[in-house]
């Protein structure tokens, strides 16, 4: 996240100059209907961000020229000959391993025929001299293993003597394909481990991209179009007018509260046109857009983000990044649930700590004309940290890492404020438009509490004699209901905390479309008049009959029950559940469907088959 | 006055090195990331060489191989200390020439290395302690197998050899102390922990004796070679602690060290131990070494401080001028 930042700033500056998307009133978010000018805008998106960022570069002053400019030139075709001195210089300094590693891979490949000789010397010899860390992540290992396959395809029948690790071009040809092999098979069968992250999306998208584009080898870009079309379909299917809603393994503390304001949002402008550009496209966003006009969006998931009948519920499973210690499960399963409908949605995972630091399990994001500055969500987190969080998913010594990591670029880390997070003693059920979560804290905790967020853009918020909060964003009606005492902390950056500091409790959230009702006062009527049992000791226990009519029941470590009917997740999440999107555990075959359109995409045979149901 | 006793104590110390310096049978190699407290961060560049370094004269470092700022352990083969294996983040790293070249020789699959360990009698053997297990090589480093059947929890921290008997190896993992005499092949649980066991020692003057530094349970000692062990209750298990060290002149002085723990050292075989943290900028002590060829030499690495090293057997101290960072490991190979 810091290099992200140290990366991005400058251009997030640059960003308020002068970026039409940016800077525009919102797109439409009607689907656009004509297949060729639905293309058309999709290419013209690509150039806008092309031109703005080769804009920011100074022709006169090679100096100041970096890896993201020289990409957006080259892609121009304009240049080349500041661009390769450029490189020249820059090959001298190469530092941020995978992460100069795609940029450099994208260079070099829109440069083989506008490069100097002695820029691609350059680039050949810091191949060869530069050592780039493999990394500790899924995104880190995408980013390598795909840039060095590549790179191998581009010197192929080289020995390891012209090779930073030693390694022949044969060998490298075959870990990285291995490598990835083994990723796509993962993530076709059990789900991707740093699943529906609002930053690191654009780590996988942009990889696959490049090896969908570039590959020597057919079968790896099959692959890559593959998952590149797996990618963009498991976010475009839980995106609201673009914005990334629900559970994330990880984003950051400005996204959880302005959650359009996130890389994938780029990619939700770029491929969908219905939501602002963020500033600078995202950071990354011009490292796809280089090489973007070598993607089609399919229609099916281009209708899947942006033309949806009715509200839907949509299941997902997907894994916990690696585990290396405190569990005996290498890759825990994650359950997400997502109920969206054109005004809110309401999207949530199991609860527990399923990835570290950055993990965010639940939110209600509502639907707002723009999104720009808006805080348009509300949810609760129970705030943890600690070394056996992070010594499950990090091979570090226990005791340094919590302190180090608030130096890292996640400064909250350990704040008692911290609105990001998971915590194991989190539990979390959904239904429909109804969410519970239940915590019974030890003393051995950091904190015994719960941090509920609330916007500074709700339009109302009446706390009730009943013991909800009711509150209205957008066009959603939300009733929120803690399980315990609380008092209120300002925010810095604008609304305000609920602070429950009991050790026992939870939260129940009960959204609605304000459509849906005559007034403001029979939603709150409707509310108060539902049935609802709240039990604390000697563990957290809710029964509560929602505005859909459901009966929920859940305890705190038993499996929740709906109607009677217990859930059992192992048994009843699928990879893909829903109206859009469908797929096995174990299967590696995603079928996407949108009214009379249907894509499989079919890991066994590798193969894409498209069909217009009669 | 004070400026006359550092004077005399420059003078003594200059003496002392110089006196020692043509005795030095080994190099002190020192693993380290240098860089900055936040800077050692995957994808994050920096001016600060990182990785292995060398010293041939205890006071000068040489940065050897590639700038890595999650380099963990290193060793070398018995049968030719110039090939030295180094357990880093990317795997295993084997230079053949003390450095002059490199290679990965680890793939994807074999990961965040962090021990490593040589067959004295079968030098072709090679094993290494990684998160997923243990890594065994019985070429040389050549190519490698996943060797932990048997083991729960296979997250292994440390690993060792057993110098008297080829295929006779103890891992440190997640829940305990392992150890197998068939060359990795089996295991078996010798020795039950709550966390992770992150060092494993073997004396230098009596091959049947055993030290182990746990995270929450103190420290064990075997007398069996291994078989059995008992928890050294002299040494509290409240802390982690990093490593412990036997000193290879003396044979009933050891020290170790960990998190909040500072430098605790024992000049009885363990039955007592003294603080020996004064004069070192902090008592998060990422590691410590006793330096087999000058006597009474004991270096600690303080967390994101500068290496130091003590003439006195931690009484006083000094800073070394490699630079502040973490000290993943010290170790020290024969030059012949």
């Amino acid at each position: 996240m810091k290099t992200f930042i140290a990366l991005v700033f400058p251009w997030l500056i640059a960003a308020a100059v002068a970026q039409p998307s940016f800077t525009a009133p919102p797109p439409p978010t009607a689907p656009v209907e004509d297949a060729a000018m639905r293309r058309d805008q999709y290419l013209a998106r690509r150039m806008e961000a092309l031109r703005w960022r080769a804009a920011q570069a100074n022709p006169a002053e090679p100096a100041k020229l970096g890896l993201a400019d020289i990409a957006a030139k080259l892609a121009l075709r304009e240049d080349a000959a500041v661009c390769s001195s450029r490189i020249v210089e820059l090959m001298k300094t190469p530092s941020a391993d995978m992460f100069w590693m795609f940029p450099v891979t994208c260079i070099s490949y829109l440069g083989r025929d506008q490069l100097t000789a002695e820029a691609k010397a350059a680039i050949r010899e810091a191949w060869r001299t530069y050592y780039p860390l493999r990394g500790d992540t899924e995104n880190h290992w995408v980013m390598y293993y795909t840039t060095l396959h590549l790179m191998a395809d581009l010197w192929p029948d080289e020995g390891g003597d012209r090779w930073f690790n030693g390694k022949s071009s044969a060998e490298i040809s075959a870990e990285s394909r291995a490598w990835l092999l083994h990723w796509m098979d993962l993530t076709t069968t059990i789900g991707q481990g740093e699943y529906d992250c609002t930053h690191y999306l654009g780590e996988y998208a942009i990889p696959m991209l490049y090896l969908s584009t570039w590959a020597r080898d057919p079968e790896m870009r099959q692959r890559g179009r593959m998952m590149l079309d797996w990618v963009f379909a498991d976010f475009a299917v839980e995106t609201l007018h673009g914005t990334y809603i629900g559970s994330h393994a990880r984003t950051d503390d400005t996204t959880v509260l302005e959650k359009w304001n996130a890389l994938s949002s780029y990619f939700a402008w770029q491929l969908l046109g219905n939501c602002p550009a963020p500033a600078a496209y995202g950071g990354w966003g011009v490292y796809f857009a280089a090489v973007a006009d070598h993607y089609d969006l399919p229609e099916v998931i281009y209708r899947i983000g942006t033309d949806r009948a009715g509200a839907y519920t949509h299941t997902e499973r997907k894994r916990t990044r690696h585990r290396w210690r405190n569990s005996d499960e290498r890759n825990a399963p994650v359950y997400k649930t997502s109920y969206i409908t054109p005004d809110y949605a309401l999207g949530s995972d199991q609860g527990g700590l399923l990835q570290p630091i950055q993990q965010h399990s639940w939110d209600l994001t509502w639907a707002v004309p723009d999104p720009r500055g808006v805080h348009n969500t509300i949810f609760s987190v129970q705030p943890f940290f600690g070394p056996d969080e992070l010594t499950m998913y990090f091979t570090e010594m226990p005791d340094y890492m919590p302190a180090s990591v608030t130096f890292q670029g996640k400064p909250t880390y350990i704040s008692e404020s911290k609105l990001l997070g998971g915590s194991p003693y989190e539990q979390i059920f959904q239904q429909d438009d109804t969410l519970i979560t239940l915590s019974d804290i030890p003393d051995s905790a950091p904190w015994k509490q719960i941090n509920g967020f609330f916007s500074k853009d709700l339009t109302a918020l009446e706390e009730d004699a009943s013991g909800w909060i009711f509150a209205q964003g957008g066009r959603a009606y939300i009733a929120y209901r803690p399980l315990a005492p609380y008092e209120w902390r300002p925010l810095e950056k604008g609304g305000k905390r609920l602070l429950s500091p009991h050790a026992k409790n939870g939260t129940i959230l009960q959204a609605a479309a304000a459509r849906d009702f005559a007034s403001w006062e029979e939603f709150k009527a409707k509310v108060r008049a539902l049935p609802l049992t709240i039990t604390l000791a000697p563990t957290p226990r809710v029964a509560f009959t929602t505005l859909r009519g459901k009966k929920i029941e859940v305890a705190y470590g038993t499996a929740p029950r709906v109607d009677g009917r217990v859930i059992d997740y192992a048994k009843e999440w699928k990879l893909f559940a829903g109206p859009y999107l469908n797929a096995e555990v174990g299967g590696r075959r995603l079928t996407l469907t949108h009214g009379r359109l249907k894509r499989v995409l079919d890991f066994n045979a590798l193969r894409i088959t498209d069909e217009i149901v009669p | 006055m004070i400026c006359s006793r550092r004077l005399l104590f420059a003078a003594t110390w200059l003496l002392a090195t110089i006196g020692c310096a043509a005795e030095l049978k080994h190099d002190l190699y020192v693993c380290a990331n240098l860089s900055p407290q936040g800077g050692g961060v995957m994808g994050r560049g920096g001016p600060v060489r990182s990785g292995l370094f060398r010293s041939e004269d205890r006071e000068t470092f040489t940065h050897l191989g590639p700038h890595h700022i999650r380099t963990f352990s290193v060793t070398h083969d018995p049968s030719d200390p110039a090939r030295l294996y180094i357990a880093l983040l990317d795997g295993i790293l084997r230079t053949p020439d003390r450095g002059q070249t490199f290679r990965i020789v680890t793939s994807w699959d074999m990961t965040e290395a962090k021990s490593i360990s040589v067959d004295p009698h079968r030098p072709e053997h090679v094993y290494a302690g990684i998160p997923d297990g243990i890594a065994v090589s019985h070429d040389r480093g050549q190519t490698w197998t996943r060797m932990n059947a048997g083991i729960r929890r296979a997250y292994t921290e440390s690993i060792l050899v057993d110098r008297t008997k080829a295929g006779r190896v103890l891992a440190g993992t997640e829940l305990g102390i392992y150890l197998s005499e068939d060359g990795a092949r089996t295991w078996r649980l010798v020795q039950a922990t709550d966390k992770v066991t992150y060092a494993l020692r073997q004396s230098p003057h009596d091959p049947r004796v055993f030290l182990a530094t746990t995270a929450s349970n103190g420290a064990f000692r075997s007398t069996d070679r291994g078989l059995t062990w008992q928890r050294l209750p002299s040494v509290p298990g409240d802390r982690t602690l990093h490593n412990i060290e036997f000193d290879p002149r003396q044979p009933r002085r050891l020290a170790y060290c960990g998190w909040g723990v500072g430098v605790q050292i024992s000049q009885d075989d363990g039955a007592t131990w003294q603080d020996r943290t004064a004069g070192l900028p902090k008592r998060e002590i990422w590691r410590i070494a006793i330096d087999p060829d000058l006597p009474d030499r004991l270096y600690a690495g303080p967390y994101q401080e500068a290496l130091y090293a003590s003439d006195d057997f931690g009484r006083t101290w000094r800073a070394l001028t490699m630079g502040r960072g973490t000290f993943f490991d010290l170790v020290f190979i024969p030059r012949k």
